[in-house]
């Protein structure tokens, strides 16, 4: 199963499950992570984490550890 | 008197909208989390409250869950639901949780103004008639609306009506509905809504099931059969079917309402200001330019000049209070005590305004989430979070504010470390010593300023390896941080930051300064039998010389100093006036020497910081323990930085 940590900057994906601990799974979840929101990478941060994804109209950053509970569809 | 508390997501501008109520200057900046605190006000005759932005009423850091504590228990007569107009479809989720609240909720749809640039048209009486909540559209920075506001509260008020909480799905409705009218439910604590906490029991919220007597057999049995029939239904948890059914609301909402015009920003600041190679340089260059501006810069230009208008004053006054043949130790008070300790201090105040008005700029445009970003690696790899670097910036202005805000970072040791590392980047008050040292003992050598700076850095990394190396759990941290949209600073704010700023750093003057040195010169004055003595008798040198010999080994185990530091726990600015008054006739190159000099500037850089420092510090960290480690540290570091850096010189020289 591909995960958000997997994605290039400007590639665009549809969140699927989310396969995290409890707290981080709601945190994800309460930020706008939920089945099926369209997400785009804008950007990685010059080390090359943590990385920019817009959804839901907003900019947010997370690192790659927390992208990668993100499964896609 | 009634109660309005502005709830609403991080950066939406609750704070803003409370400063153009109430007429206070609170702290606003233009990232998540400016407002760590609650505060209070009065406007029109309502008491209004500002809480710590929150995303969710299921709440991480500290000072997210004092939002959700207050609007439970508190129950405020209206919630004032701030939203971030351009930003309509996670703030409605928020909106879904507290309308369940059992409490009339207002919807403010702030920042109007930037709605037009972004494009967005908001269809006000829809988004009312959908969620049941009166609407008004503002500007809080601009202060447009506000009128429309009042009104709206005053009606809100009148009326006092709870919104109609949104609806799930059927099948989850079925659940709700079932669970509401159990008995069971009429044991909820007083002032909770069933509804809301039907929901919360099939979410198994910990915070909430705390609060609750045990359950009958029977209805455990039920509570547990619907919430296994729900996560079957839709193969996830319960509290994500909840989450998932609220932003389809939100969504729902969104998309009736708002009307997008797609439109290309002609240009973003962050194809530089994240650039994989431009970053970095660009966030050294922007804090150098911060620095070289104000102290470089202005205060280049300043400082002779007021140091001149201080000495002509004391010599002017000394000249006309003896020819009016006033008593020579009350003219020695005034000249030699006031006006020289107070003076030394005032003389920094043009490029503290300075560097205070730039940072106001950089913490309201938006910047500061992005260093947090780009940084995020680096910080971590010393124990910190990308989170970390916003304190360590702001603490180059005044340790206090900086220290709060590390209430931000969600996992405790980070925030804990955090609050450990801080005081190692000079504060304002800590520039005029370092000033008056480098005036007088590496005259024209610029690069002394960057390397302290450099210094604190470094003491702040070499910290960081250590716990990092001594930490034996190593847990998972996360990272989540929204990148808030850019935006000018508004004029009337970065003033009102900067002057706010400012005017405390002049009170501080006019105060604790004042009252230190008159005391010093009087204690440097007499002798514990209170004859009047030349200092080298005082009393201020007998207690001073007590303490000298723990800082021979640094070079400066003399009496002066040591009371000079002793004072600098009131204030770090007390430093330069203690030893203005102490020094009295002799020069400050007859009691240090450049090694010497470099060695009180290393201590005084990286030991603990002022009294009001520590007690932010004791506050975030809650507990005694943490706090006398955090301490001895930070002192023990500043005398084997100093004893290391004097070796040095000496070695090199």
């Amino acid at each position: 199963m591909a995960t958000m940590d997997e994605l290039a900057v400007g590639q665009r994906a549809c969140v699927g499950a989310i396969k995290a601990p409890k707290q981080l799974k709601r945190r994800l979840m309460d930020m706008g992570f939920t089945k099926g929101v369209d997400i785009e990478v804008v950007k990685m941060a010059p080390m090359g984490d943590p990385m920019e994804v817009s959804l839901r109209g907003y900019n947010l950053c997370l690192r790659k550890a927390e992208a990668r509970v993100i499964e896609l569809k | 008197m009634q109660t309005l508390s502005l709830i609403g997501n991080p950066n939406c501008g609750k704070t803003t909208l409370f400063n153009a109520l109430t007429g206070t200057t609170a702290y606003v900046g233009n990232w998540p989390g400016v407002t760590v605190e609650k505060k209070e006000g009065v406007w029109n005759g309502f008491r209004v409250l500002d809480l710590p932005g929150i995303y969710s009423l299921s709440p991480y850091s500290p000072e997210e869950q004092l939002s959700r504590r207050y609007i439970l228990d508190e129950r405020p007569d209206l919630i004032v639901d701030v939203i971030d107009a351009t930003n309509l479809e996670r703030s409605l989720y928020l909106t879904s949780q507290l309308a369940e609240l059992g409490r009339p909720v207002l919807i403010v749809l702030n920042m109007q103004d930037l709605l037009e640039k972004e494009g967005i048209t908001i269809d006000e009486k829809r988004l009312s008639l959908m969620t049941g909540c009166p609407v008004v559209s503002i500007s809080a920075s601009k202060g447009v609306g506000l009128d429309q506001f009042k009104i709206e509260v005053e009606k809100a008020l009148e009326e006092n009506r709870a919104p109609a909480c949104p609806l799930f799905s059927n099948f989850v409705e079925k659940y709700i509905n079932a669970l509401v009218e159990d008995d069971y439910l009429h044991a909820i604590p007083k002032g909770r809504q069933p509804r809301w906490a039907a929901i919360k029991l099939l979410e198994e919220d910990e915070l909430f099931l705390a609060t609750m007597p045990p359950f009958p057999e029977e209805f455990s049995l039920f509570l547990e059969k619907a919430r296994q029939s729900l996560r079957d239904h839709y193969d996830d948890d319960v509290e994500a079917v909840i989450i998932d059914q609220r932003y389809k609301v939100a969504e729902h909402i969104s998309r009736a309402t708002q009307a997008k015009k797609k439109q290309k920003s002609p240009f973003n600041f962050d194809t530089i200001a994240t650039n994989r190679f431009a970053a970095i340089p660009l966030f050294i260059a922007i804090m150098g330019g911060v620095f070289y501006l104000s102290i470089g810069l202005v205060g280049g230009i300043t400082t002779e000049w007021l140091e001149g208008l201080f000495e002509m004053l004391g010599t002017n006054l000394t000249v006309l209070l003896s020819s009016w043949g006033v008593f020579p130790l009350l003219s020695g008070l005034l000249t030699g005590g006031i006006i020289a300790g107070v003076g030394a201090v005032l003389t920094f105040v043009p490029q503290l305004f300075v560097l205070f008005l730039l940072l106001s700029i950089l913490e309201d445009c938006g910047y500061m989430a992005r260093i947090a970003f780009i940084l995020d690696r680096m910080m971590r790899s010393i124990g910190l979070s990308g989170k970390s670097i916003i304190p360590l910036v702001i603490g180059t202005g005044c340790t206090v504010p900086a220290i709060m805000s590390t209430r931000t970072i969600e996992h405790q040791k980070q925030r804990e470390l955090t609050v450990l590392v801080t005081p190692f980047i000079p504060c304002g008050a800590k520039m005029p010593i370092f000033a008056l040292m480098i005036t007088y003992f590496f005259p024209g050598q610029w690069y002394i300023a960057p390397m302290i700076y450099l210094t604190g850095v470094l003491a702040v990394v070499l910290t960081g390896f250590i716990m990092r190396a001594f930490d034996r759990h190593k847990e998972r941290t996360v990272f989540i941080l929204e990148l808030p949209r850019y935006q000018l600073p508004t004029a009337k704010n970065v003033w009102l930051q900067t002057r706010e700023r400012t005017l405390d750093f002049v009170k501080k003057a006019g105060t604790i300064i004042l009252l230190s040195s008159a005391i010093i010169y009087l204690l440097s004055s007499f002798s514990f039998t209170l004859q009047p003595v030349s200092a080298e008798a005082s009393m201020l040198a007998i207690i001073g010389r007590l303490i000298a010999p723990i800082f021979k080994p640094l070079g400066f185990g003399f009496w002066q100093a040591s009371v000079a530091l002793l004072t600098g726990i009131a204030a770090k600015e007390s430093i330069v006036s203690t030893l203005s008054v102490t020094m009295g006739e002799a020069h400050i190159t007859e009691l240090f020497t450049p090694s010497s000099a470099l060695a009180f500037m290393t201590f005084i850089l990286l030991s603990s910081p002022c009294i009001a420092a520590i007690s932010a510090m004791a506050k975030e960290l809650g507990s005694k323990r943490k706090l006398l480690f955090a301490l001895v540290w930070q002192t023990g570091i500043a005398y084997l930085a100093a004893l290391l850096v004097r070796a040095l010189v000496l070695l090199i020289m």
